[in-house]
């Protein structure tokens, strides 16, 4: 292989701005000759600052940029041999095609038939011959683009930066200014650098990638090497569809996940140390049952086209079931004495009886009496109630001095707890009561029921909490009427995304098999999600 | 559709007598002899003849014009520098100092103008200072400088926020784009901000030259009575001695040529670079 030589460094590159954000957090990186690296991550990655500093129009705050061994931090953006297109193009209004191609040259002062024959070049191989009397106004974003281009390149760049250049095209011409971008850095033989958060264009067309995130570079690799081996969960996220389970390193051939054992490259990792396994959707086949390496359901299907995208459930999640006891607030009224008293019913731990004192039960039940006319409060002078630390329901009757009484139901309950012997988890919930108008005024629901039920889901191994990632009840919020519900509290199960061919029935029980270079290891990234 | 067209009548009917009207009555009065009946109509061209031909009458036409293109020149070299300075200023001092320069506006035109006469004239201001520091008296008031220092002073907003307007629409990028291609400052300025700040230029052209050319008040205070310039001919063929038709000639006469100036201002605006615009 010829080596090729370094055209730009930069070292160890920190931008700070001037609200003291921190944009990029120390970059190291090599470009070469005649390469097709692209920056690629999420906004606000920092990708487009780091093109900018090497562009000119940044300083950064640290750091070095090399380009051919010097030190250009300090040149001006028109005294470097690098050229831009920009995110909208920005070509000059006032001027038409040809001006605008030309304009690079004429500042150059070089002769006019020289200019004429580059400029009639570049449009030739941007595929815009004969525009060159139209106004730049006039023309599509597509065609705009390869002028922007045309005049980049005509001034005969070391280097050409392209700011998510493609940002703005359609999906189809998108895809013809991949290939093309493609083919005119292959004619020019120049280095291009390109800016895209875009994880398809960038694999499609690049030489190197450079995936970067929260201003550090994550993995720098060819289209290959970091789409099969990625190095940590966010750059397997970032470069397409992805399965990422947990699993433990058994030793260097060996990694164990879903409670079995797998072959597969596990080299460079300690024995035990809990890893993240990833697993392409495409190198995952569906097969009977009996034949599965992992033994799942088919759980949803969605066609793409060419392919079906399928999710396939091999663990349930832990799962618990509770009942809400759902009340309407009415409040008695004695009209006698004009007085009103409204209470709920309510639930009790049963390990909480010893301390429920007379002031817990007014604030648990929402006991409160007011006069009927002025509205203004009266105090509940007597709370009777015969509440024993047993499982059961009790009597509770708040009154106030004149007699206004009302009376609600205690239930006295263990709480509910499931245990996962399978997969070491357990997941705890209450019963509970509530108002109608509680449920009809939630507005995130969900998190309020998890509320409600003191509803929570941990690891036995490591006593780690679980996310609980799917709540399921049979009422409908808006119109529900008094009386006893179901409400459903479960943890994620495992789930892996297969792309197949054919189509599957929805609850088909089937088996996935996967060869072990399929299957990739990454650390586990500190203090992830 | 229909219904919308109905919408548009009371206009239609406001410009008719409001605008449409009053100058169909000065062409009357202008092309018509003195001392009209309202049936009897006399045409006649004397009232041009008699502008045209008398010399006085062409030195004070050719005076107020030279005038007034010193005063937009002038409008123009200060402006264009003070624009350009604000649309560099970051987004929050440059509405401070819009707010600033738009401020005097506020005040009615003919106070500031009684302002200046306070500040310029033999024991003013200005003539008091430089007593302090043992220089002579320089008179000041009622001369050429006085009237279009006025003028200046007035008019130089109107430039300042075409020009800035023009400046502050133009997308960053394009700087850039010219530094990126090869352009130092000086030809990015000269080859992308200058061509794309025309448009704003010419507008404000427009707007200090016409109420330049057709300023009465303003000669008059700070000029004196030996500075006359059509404005104060009109002025006075209307207020003073009466003549309407004579009056109504020189206003068709001086619509005329901005009329003309106006389409020529156009003309350079529309021909080499902003061919590409909107």
């Amino acid at each position: 292989m010829i080596t090729k030589k370094k055209l730009i460094q930069f070292k160890n590159i920190v931008k700070h701005f001037e609200d003291g954000t921190v944009v990029l957090k120390g970059i190291n990186l090599d470009i070469y000759e005649n390469e097709f690296v692209t920056l690629l991550g999420p906004s606000g990655c920092g990708k487009t600052t780091l093109l900018r500093i090497l562009g000119g129009f940044l300083q950064p705050s640290e750091g070095q940029v090399l380009f051919d061994g010097e030190d250009i931090v300090n040149v001006p953006p028109y005294k470097r041999e690098i050229n831009t297109v920009f995110q909208k193009y920005a070509l000059f209004p006032h001027m038409n095609v040809y001006d605008n191609v030309a304009f690079g040259l004429t500042l150059k002062k070089e002769p006019k038939d020289v200019i004429q024959q580059k400029v009639m070049r570049m449009l030739k191989l941007v595929n815009l011959d004969g525009y060159a009397k139209r106004n730049v106004t006039e023309l599509s974003g597509g065609q705009q683009q390869r002028i922007a281009i045309a005049r980049a390149l005509v001034n005969e760049p070391s280097v050409l930066l392209l700011d998510e250049p493609l940002g703005a095209l359609d999906a189809k011409l998108r895809k013809e200014m991949q290939k093309e971008l493609k083919y005119i850095q292959e004619e020019v033989g120049i280095t291009f650098i390109f800016v895209t958060h875009d994880q398809e264009e960038a694999l499609t067309m690049s030489d190197k990638i450079v995936v970067m995130n929260a201003g550090e570079i994550q993995q720098i690799g060819t289209p290959t090497e970091i789409y099969s081996h990625p190095v940590n969960e966010f750059v397997a996220k970032f470069i397409g569809e992805t399965n990422i389970v947990d699993g433990v390193v058994q030793d260097d051939t060996h990694v164990r996940f879903e409670d079995k054992k797998f072959e597969c490259d596990a080299r460079g990792f300690d024995k035990g140390e809990k890893v993240d396994v990833v697993i392409r959707p495409e190198h995952l086949d569906v097969v009977p049952r009996g034949q599965g390496m992992l033994k799942g359901t088919v759980k949803s299907q969605l066609f793409k086209g060419v392919r079906y995208e399928t999710i396939v459930e091999t663990r349930v999640g832990t799962s618990i079931t509770v009942k809400m006891q759902v009340s309407q607030d009415k409040p008695v009224f004695n009209e006698e004495k004009q007085e009103k008293i409204s209470a709920t019913g309510f639930l009790v731990d049963i390990e909480d009886v010893p301390e429920l004192d007379d002031a817990k039960i007014v604030a648990l039940a929402s006991a409160e009496a007011w006069d009927a006319e002025t509205e203004e409060p009266i105090s509940i002078k007597t709370i009777e109630h015969n509440i024993q630390a047993e499982t059961g329901e009790y009597a509770v009757t708040f009154a106030t001095a004149a007699g206004t009484a009302i009376t609600v139901k205690v239930a006295v309950a263990m709480p509910s707890r499931n245990e996962n012997e399978v997969y070491q988890e357990e997941i705890y919930a209450m019963n509970f009561f509530k108002k109608v108008e509680d449920i009809q005024e939630s507005i995130t629901l969900d998190t309020d029921l998890e509320t409600w039920a003191s509803a929570s889901a941990w690891s036995l191994e490591d006593g780690e909490q679980v996310e609980i990632t799917d709540v399921k009840y049979d009422f409908d919020p808006e119109t529900i009427e008094p009386g006893v519900y179901d409400v459903t509290f479960s943890t994620e199960g495992y789930e892996y995304q297969v792309s197949t061919t054919h189509k599957l029935e929805e609850g088909k029980q089937v088996g996935l098999v996967f060869a072990p270079e399929d299957i990739h290891v990454m650390k586990k990234k500190e203090g992830a999600f | 559709m229909k219904s919308f067209r109905r919408i548009t009548y009371p206009y239609v009917a406001w410009i008719l007598v409001m605008i449409l009207a009053p100058m169909l009555l000065i062409m009357l009065y202008a092309f018509t002899t003195a001392g009209n009946e309202v049936t009897t109509f006399k045409f006649t061209l004397a009232n041009f003849a008699k502008f045209l031909t008398d010399r006085d009458y062409i030195e004070v036409l050719i005076r107020s014009l030279v005038v007034a293109v010193e005063t937009t020149a002038i409008c123009l070299l200060l402006g264009y520098p003070i624009a350009y300075c604000l649309a560099k200023l970051p987004e929050k001092n440059n509405l401070l100092m819009i707010l600033l320069i738009t401020m005097p506006t506020w005040i009615n035109m003919l106070v500031r103008t009684y302002a200046w006469m306070g500040i310029l004239q033999d024991n003013g201001v200005i003539n008091n200072i430089l007593g302090w520091f043992g220089l002579g008296r320089v008179k000041m008031l009622y001369t050429d400088f006085a009237v279009i220092l006025g003028m200046v002073y007035n008019f130089i907003p109107f430039m300042i926020l075409q020009i800035h307007t023009s400046l502050a629409k133009m997308d960053k990028s394009l700087l850039e784009a010219a530094n990126d291609l090869g352009a130092n400052r000086t030809q990015a300025f000269l080859r992308v901000t200058l061509p794309l700040s025309l448009p704003g230029v010419i507008s404000g052209i427009t707007l200090v030259f016409l109420p330049a050319v057709s300023s009465f008040f303003i000669p008059k205070l700070l000029g004196g009575g030996q500075f006359v310039l059509v404005g104060n001919v009109i002025e006075s063929r209307f207020l003073t001695a009466g003549d309407w038709n004579f009056g109504s000639a020189i206003s068709l006469i001086m619509a005329v040529i901005i009329m003309l100036s106006m389409w020529l201002t156009r003309k350079v605006d529309a021909t080499p670079a902003s061919a590409g615009k909107e």
